[in-house]
């Protein structure tokens, strides 16, 4: 192998790597969700592709910087998340009905891409700044600062999210939900406020993903359930009820799907990922990081 | 999963209230094996109850599996996709010389070519997972065989799609009375199964998977029978849903409507009975056909509201109305 092919596949693992932490973090905020109230929320990627819509307004009719629309945003998908919980999903947790609450997703799903096809045209939209193509070459591998500002949001966040659920009380109520909901009904922590904190982190962290998709790659409105399928993947690789986990296999499929369409094709990518989920999870159904003997 | 009233029911000698349901079948049967005598058959109604059979169908055969097995299968659109293609290869290459259009060997090929699918695909994922790592993995799966679909070259002609000839089209009658036909067929199908010792096997596994095991009852052997059926049946929808559109390409019958209907079916009626999916075919029917041709494109937006209005208020289904119903007098 050459030094050119060499550098070609260094900057495809990179390119994977970035591109698998924005399924991590879709991951993460799904694996929050389904750890309190054990619901699959498939519409976490269009809601992420809403607030890429979002970001993509605030920049062309306000101006705002998407960075900086960050301040505005979370807020907005934290109060977002609080009132999806309390309006859609709160009877189905407290009957831990699975099959009413992935319907509700679904439904949600469908409105949100079919309301963003209105509102937005089905064509593919991009947020270009001025300063966020600039790009530096690293041992011959090319990097630009969005792709780099994305990373650094993305860990930034993990690492809020993890110092949350271990530093504070509403957190650590959220992690002793996650374990076992009866027990700790019974130890007197509110069920709806918990899974309304995991909905809202959860929102949040769609808010950051989008941000990072509008800036740094083109969107379309059903570009969202790719993602959600990609980031339940992630979830089921990493292991539910790991936050590490899950961003571990959102970088996973990220590498796969980036290497798959480098050495075979473009058009197998998908085939690869979904046969390498297959196989992954027939082999270690609890997935790579998780906890062995734990139910799903 | 939510218990609908009318499964336990089902285990309940029969009594007045059996008798009013075989009045209700035996109406409903007269009703529409008369009805293309006395209506125009271009109206948009006799269209209508053709989309509603098909919904039935693929409603049916998801309801075997979910609403009796227990298993969300999230892999609907490829059953029915292979139902589709196996169709129009077999017409296309002329493989069985028979007639083809409307053919009951082309029909039975077309399910099974699904079932076959399913045993394949079945054995590794139903012996390894379940809850809901089996509904990602059917998704998963359904996912590859849509891209081999795509790179399928000679065979599947890739994005384009196959052509079946659409000169043998005359009227809907046709469609109608196989639509029909296939819809009780199917929801026969189901009752035959839940009345059979498979059923109680199925009964007994999505109750307690661990103690069905230690009553002897080869748990794997019935998951993959129950997934195999289901997958037969929504096959055969999936042909004669190929008869209806001439063109078989990715994008029309992979697509994740396909996915999505059976289940809306289901849930709509009430899961796990056996009339649930035939009330919810209508109602699905409805919202598909009509919102299609009154709004237009917009239409997911309305069964997505209707969805969440749905389970929000009625998670046992249209069907639980019922026992609501007789619970309050």
């Amino acid at each position: 192998m050459d030094s050119f092919q060499a550098v070609l596949i260094a900057q495809t693992i990179v390119n994977g790597i970035l591109l698998g932490t924005m399924y991590g973090m879709a991951a993460i905020g799904l694996s929050l969700i389904f750890g309190t109230m054990r619901i699959v929320f498939i519409a976490q990627g269009s809601v992420l592709v809403f607030f890429a819509y979002l970001c993509f307004w605030l920049f062309k009719l306000a101006g705002i910087d998407p960075y900086l629309s960050i301040i505005i945003i979370i807020p907005g998908a934290m109060v977002l998340g609080a009132v999806l919980y309390y309006g859609l999903f709160k009877e189905a947790a407290a009957l831990q009905d699975r099959i009413s609450s992935l319907l509700i997703a679904v439904g949600l799903m469908f409105i949100l891409e079919n309301f963003m096809t209105v509102v937005w045209t089905p064509n593919p939209r991009s947020v270009v700044t001025s300063y966020g193509f600039a790009s530096f070459t690293v041992l011959g591998i090319h990097l630009t600062l969005n792709r780099l500002l994305g990373l650094g949001i993305a860990i930034l966040a993990t690492i809020g999210v993890f110092l949350f659920l271990k530093k504070t009380v509403i957190g650590t109520a959220v992690r002793a939900t996650s374990e076992d909901v009866e027990a700790s009904t019974l130890m007197g922590i509110n069920p709806n406020r918990v899974n309304a904190v995991a909905f809202a982190i959860g929102m949040a962290l769609a808010a950051i993903s989008g941000i990072n998709v509008a800036s740094t790659y083109s969107f379309d409105p059903v570009y969202g359930f790719d993602v959600a399928i990609k980031a339940l993947f992630a979830l089921t690789l990493g292991g539910i009820g790991t936050i590490y986990g899950a961003l571990a296999g959102g970088i996973i499929i990220g590498l796969v799907e980036m290497l798959g369409a480098y050495f075979v094709g473009g058009g197998w990518t998908q085939a690869i990922l979904f046969a390498f989920f297959l196989v992954a999870l027939t082999f270690r159904p609890q997935g790579f990081f998780g906890r062995t003997g734990q139910k799903a | 999963m939510a218990k609908s009233p009318s499964f336990i029911g089902s285990l309940k000698p029969a009594g007045p209230e059996s008798l009013t349901n075989l009045v209700i079948i035996v109406l409903a049967l007269v009703f529409f094996g008369t009805f293309l005598f006395y209506t125009d058959i271009d109206s948009i109604i006799v269209f209508y109850l053709f989309y509603c059979f098909i919904f039935i169908i693929i409603g049916q055969g998801w309801n075997i599996v979910a609403g009796y097995t227990g298993q969300i299968s999230l892999g609907s659109h490829a059953f029915f996709g292979i139902g589709a293609y196996t169709t129009a290869i077999i017409w296309l290459r002329d493989i069985t010389h028979t007639w083809y259009f409307f053919d009951p060997l082309v029909m039975f090929l077309s399910g099974l070519a699904a079932a076959v699918f399913a045993v394949i695909i079945g054995i590794p994922i139903l012996s390894r997972l379940r809850g809901d790592y089996f509904s990602f993995a059917t998704l998963a799966a359904a996912q590859v065989f849509t891209v081999l679909v795509l790179r399928g070259g000679k065979l599947t002609e890739g994005a384009m799609g196959l052509r079946i000839p659409g000169t043998l089209f005359e009227d809907l009658g046709i469609y109608y009375w196989t639509g029909l036909l296939l819809a009780i067929l199917a929801t026969a199908a189901v009752f035959f199964v839940t009345r059979s010792r498979l059923g109680l096997a199925l009964r007994a596994i999505s109750e307690d998977e661990m103690s069905a095991a230690s009553h002897g009852i080869s748990v794997l052997r019935y998951k993959l029978i129950a997934f195999a059926i289901g997958a037969f049946i929504i096959g055969v929808g999936g042909n004669l849903y190929a008869y209806y559109i001439f063109s078989i390409s990715p994008p029309a019958v992979l697509n994740l409507n396909w996915l999505f209907y059976p289940i809306l079916v289901c849930i709509l009626g009430g899961n796990g009975t056996i009339g649930g999916p035939v009330i919810g075919g209508f109602v699905v029917g409805a919202i598909v056909v009509f919102s299609e041709t009154l709004i237009g494109r917009v239409h997911p937006m309305v069964s997505g509201v209707l969805i969440i209005l749905v389970m929000k208020f009625l998670p046992t289904g249209l069907i639980g109305l019922k026992a609501k119903v007789f619970q309050r007098h």
